[in-house]
């Protein structure tokens, strides 16, 4: 987790919690991230009119008039396209699909894990990169036709099940990112509840064998503790 | 032959329809009587009436012979039979001591003359026809006998002219009635069931529903008024309780992630010792575990209080299943276990469809992890008496019956030296109670078999 992805990009902190706020400001910056952070709505409001971010991470409650879905209404209501993610310590009930509704691109409970907040800062930022959906994926000598729906591994067609494709297209559309287990549930199998079972795990390592069945080197390295990255450049270097 | 009495049952089991039958049947009884005194009171004081025509007839008699003797009396019978009104119904018959006729209109005495008392019933012959009518007799003081009589040509007339009138007035005031009591139960019903529509709707997690507010201000308007102010009540109750956890909530998140963050951003940072390095990674795992319980056990409170049924939708069991069977495949064939659905038709429940996925999730995971390897996690889907049935039944070792009875209770753990928090099964008993559902355990000779049932509604009505 020490490669500095972060190149530069600008993130706006808005949570009035200050040590949070630091914490989080803290990794970002590890990451490569410059930082800022706002402790209330009217601030955030303020730095979002006068300057352009690459991310914007938002709590859902903050002090005074303005909360957090204020300021992503107001945000959105200005035509800014960028991506929000809505961090929220409010009972779960509703509360994701509210986030969501207002304008967020994703959504993070409290109290959450570093790691998994930073994965999905980075899969938005990503994701804002990709102006269009591509229709053809590739990574080493694996390539995934989106349209065709079919996987080849150095010109061998390899069979995939539905919910393995789709796992497959999540990890190819994200090289390099670290992806959680959380984040996979939620995009392949569109569950918000947490098997007990490391379920996830068993997929990705059936997918695994699959495409690595086929010619050349492992593609899907384990994250432990956290999950997974697809990468063609071999396991990310340990400290 | 069997008939089929679902219908009459069905309508009788309506409130509207047995008031409306008991209050047709008392107005009935009330008809009945009514009509049998008018009757009797009316022929009655007829008959009355005739039997004062003869005694006075009979006076008039007894005043001529008084007057002129025999030979008044017989004047006086042959001027009222000359009269034709009063001859066809009058009868006379007049005999002197010996018995020897003197006048009348009777073809023959009668047996029994000597022994009447006042004016009695009976019939006699008038030319050739037997004919009934009242009668009087009397000795007069030379021992000559009259008998006056009256017959019931009259009063037969009215008699028949006032059962006429009375039947036809009985048919009128019956379609009346049945017409009245159809307008009486169909008005009873359309009030009641406009408050069981809302009332059905509000059970379905609609509880900003109310029932429409009526011009009238009758009993029922005002059942509807005080519903309403019940439902005003609780909304704004559930509204509390949502904010009181809300805060709950927030003011325990906030900490437990300052915690956590400080905890890893010291993890993640250069550590020189590496016993200190461990107990800090120590502390992170604990830290999480802490987080999932209590996350688990907010889950099931807030699934408890029931506000999730605001979001309440349709959602296909069977497609619900279908996906959680699809996401445990994997892990099934990993442990050469097979995973069976029998669900022959789709069935549809008003839910949560992440809530009820979880829950099944939930119960086919425990099947996979207590059975192990070879195990069969059979799951049926089917609708009995309005009930949607999910069983799930697995192939392993089974549950004790005393400590089936303890499953879903929170913190529970039939196996403490398998990882886990004993929250699982209660989570699921919630969601099953969200959905107005019940959950058993039974033996599955061998194994344990899961039953869910849950309402299924028939008219998925949501307007």
């Amino acid at each position: 987790m020490d490669d500095a992805t972060g190149d530069g990009l600008r993130c706006l902190i808005v949570e009035d919690d200050a040590d949070n706020a630091r914490f989080i400001a803290e990794e970002l910056q590890r990451l490569g991230y410059s930082t800022e952070i706002c402790g209330d709505g009217k601030a955030a409001l303020a730095a979002t009119a006068s300057s352009r971010w690459d991310i914007v991470i938002l709590d859902r409650m903050l002090p005074g008039d303005v909360d957090g879905l204020a300021v992503l209404s107001q945000l959105r209501a200005l035509g800014k396209k960028t991506p929000v993610l809505v961090l929220s310590a409010l009972s779960a009930i509703d509360e994701r699909v509210r986030g969501l509704k207002a304008g967020g691109d994703d959504y993070l409970g409290k109290p959450f894990a570093l790691q998994e907040l930073t994965a999905r800062v980075e899969a938005l930022v990503r994701r804002s990169e990709l102006e269009t959906k591509p229709s053809m994926l590739k990574i080493a000598n694996l390539t995934l036709d989106l349209v065709a729906r079919k996987v080849e591994r150095a010109g061998q067609v390899i069979n995939l099940q539905p919910r393995e494709f789709k796992l497959l297209t999540f990890f190819m559309m994200n090289p390099d990112r670290v992806l959680t287990r959380t984040m996979l549930l939620e995009a392949v199998w569109d569950y918000r509840f947490d098997p007990r079972t490391n379920v996830i795990d068993v997929h990705v390592s059936r997918l695994r064998t699959k495409i690595e069945a086929a010619d050349g080197p492992p593609l899907i390295y384990t994250e432990r503790g956290i999950g997974y990255r697809m990468s063609a450049n071999g396991p990310p270097e340990r400290p | 032959m069997k008939f089929n009495l679902d219908p009459i049952r069905d309508l009788w089991h309506s409130v509207g329809f047995r008031l409306a039958f008991y209050c047709g049947f008392l107005m009935t009884i009330t008809l009945v009587t009514t009509v049998t005194i008018v009757y009797v009171q009316t022929i009655g004081v007829l008959h009355k009436g005739v039997i004062a025509h003869i005694a006075s007839i009979d006076q008039t008699m007894v005043e001529r012979f008084a007057a002129g003797g025999a030979q008044a009396v017989k004047a006086e019978i042959e001027r009222a039979l000359a009269d034709t009104h009063q001859s066809e119904a009058s009868v006379f018959y007049y005999v002197d001591a010996e018995g020897n006729r003197l006048a009348g209109n009777l073809d023959a005495p009668l047996k029994s003359l000597n022994h009447m008392h006042g004016a009695e019933r009976t019939v006699v012959v008038r030319d050739g026809a037997n004919v009934e009518c009242y009668v009087s007799f009397t000795t007069l003081p030379d021992g000559s006998r009259l008998l006056v009589g009256n017959d019931f040509r009259d009063l037969k007339e009215i008699d028949s002219l006032v059962t006429h009138g009375i039947g036809s007035a009985s048919w009128v005031a019956i379609v009346l009635v049945i017409g009245g009591l159809f307008i009486f139960q169909q008005e009873l019903n359309q009030s009641i069931e406009a408050i069981r529509r809302t009332l059905t709707r509000v059970a379905a997690g609609q509880i900003q529903q109310r029932i429409p507010a009526v011009e009238s201000k009758d009993e029922i308007a005002l059942l509807g008024i005080e519903i309403n102010k019940m439902l005003d009540r609780v909304e704004s109750l559930m509204n509390g309780v949502r904010h009181v956890s809300d805060t709950i909530a927030h003011n325990l998140r906030t900490p437990l992630t300052r915690i956590q963050l400080r905890l890893q951003s010291i993890a993640s940072g250069p550590q020189s010792d590496p016993a200190q390095k461990k107990q800090i990674e120590a502390a992170v795992t604990d830290m999480e575990d802490l987080i999932t319980v209590f996350e688990k056990l907010l889950q099931i409170a807030e699934t408890e209080a029931g506000a999730r049924r605001m979001g309440f939708q349709p959602v296909v069991i069977n497609t619900v299943v279908d996906e959680v069977l699809d996401f445990y495949e994997t892990v099934a064939t990993r442990q050469d276990a097979r995973l069976v659905l029998n669900a022959p038709t789709p069935v549809t429940l008003l839910g949560d469809g992440d809530l009820l996925a979880s829950a099944i999730a939930n119960l086919v995971d425990n099947g996979l992890k207590y059975s192990g390897a070879g195990a069969t996690i059979a799951v049926t889907i089917g609708v009995a008496a309005d009930m949607l049935v999910l069983t799930i039944a697995d192939s392993g070792p089974g549950i004790p019956a005393d400590k089936r009875e303890k499953l879903g209770t929170r913190f529970f753990r039939l196996h403490p030296d398998i990882p886990g928090h004993g929250l699982g099964v209660a989570s699921v008993a919630a969601v099953c109670a969200l959905h107005g559902g019940r959950l058993r355990f039974d033996d599955a000779n061998p194994g344990l078999v899961v039953r869910m049932e849950f309402p299924v509604h028939r008219h998925m009505d949501r307007s």
